[in-house]
């Protein structure tokens, strides 16, 4: 299950970052946002690393904690989109498709008009469409 | 995916918006106007890069940067690519179009030709003709400066128009 996702300017400035639990861990999921940014950076500057992924957007599986796995995505205008899921067993594949959707949901967002760049999204279809992203991300993992 | 845009249409769009800032909104600050229409540009091109540059692996530098303005983002405005591309390899590039669609269907207001009484007539008209085509550069000028802004690269952009319908657009990346 997708716990949190979160987009976050070139500047590192939160765009964006909701969380899906019932439970009050809000900020801790924050924080698990937060310290992913650093391995962002980490992999961007120092390409050895990462290897073949070498300036592609998806930068996979950015670290695991006790409960959580974090992915990341930086596209070509270093807007990051961050993944935490509590799944244990996820197909890369799954969450590529989940990537690119949701920068898609991203992308149609900023390109409002009335949308002021690296303000906060408060677009109430962009988080209809997220929402929706995230559920249907949880039935493709599982069936 | 992939809507079409009538090309007649966004060119009497621009031509509208030049014709309001310059002639209604700030008739006596040409300057102002063309800040204004510039900044427009940048929006569209701000946002556009967003759009275009969904699918590819980031740049890795500059240069690949201004390729992919010249090749796929000139492809999905205009439907062609950027004809020439010089650099001095020390941050400026000049980008050369030798049939700029938003230039190609204009021609000068023939009012203006008859206006020249003490120059020479045909200098006077030029004159006008570059500072009339001039305005219309604003926008495609915010436009690569907004798409090169979002990718990272702060730079200012010109337009030159010394050979129409050829059009040159440089690009002088802030160090």
């Amino acid at each position: 299950m997708i716990v949190c996702v979160a987009v976050v300017g070139h500047q590192n400035n939160p765009l964006y970052i909701q969380s899906f639990t019932e439970a009050d861990d809000a900020l801790k999921l924050h924080h698990i946002v937060h310290c992913s940014l650093d391995v962002v950076d980490e992999r961007v500057n120092n390409p050895k690393k990462s290897g073949p992924t070498l300036n592609e957007t998806f930068l996979g599986l950015l670290y695991p904690t006790e409960n959580y796995k974090v992915y990341g995505y930086l596209t070509n205008t270093k807007v990051k989109f961050i993944l935490v899921t509590t799944d244990l067993d996820v197909r890369d594949a799954d969450v590529r498709n989940f990537f690119r959707r949701f920068h898609s949901a991203y992308v149609d967002a900023v390109s409002n008009p009335f949308h002021v760049p690296g303000k906060k999204i408060t677009s109430r279809t962009f988080a209809e469409r997220v929402s929706n992203i995230v559920k249907s991300f949880g039935l493709s993992s599982t069936g | 995916m992939g809507r079409e845009v009538s090309e007649s249409c966004v060119e009497s769009l621009m031509t509208e918006i030049v014709s309001s800032y310059c002639n209604h909104l700030y008739a006596n600050k040409p300057e102002l106007a063309a800040r204004r229409i510039e900044a427009i540009g940048y929006q569209v091109g701000h946002q556009l890069s967003e759009r275009y540059t969904m699918d590819r692996p980031r740049f890795s530098d500059h240069l690949e940067a201004i390729k992919f303005i010249c090749k796929d983002f000139w492809t999905e405005l205009f439907k062609k690519q950027i004809d020439n591309l010089k650099t001095n390899h020390r941050g400026t590039f000049v980008l050369q179009d030798n049939q700029f669609n938003w230039l190609s269907h204009m021609s000068i207001e023939p009012s203006s030709q008859n206006s020249g009484s003490v120059q020479d007539p045909s200098t006077m008209a030029e004159s006008k003709a570059a500072q009339a085509t001039g305005m219309y550069l604003y926008f495609p000028c915010g436009i690569i400066r907004g798409a090169l802004s979002n990718l990272g690269i702060p730079c200012a952009v010109s337009a030159d128009i010394s050979n129409l319908p050829a059009c040159s657009f440089v690009i002088r990346i802030k160090a």
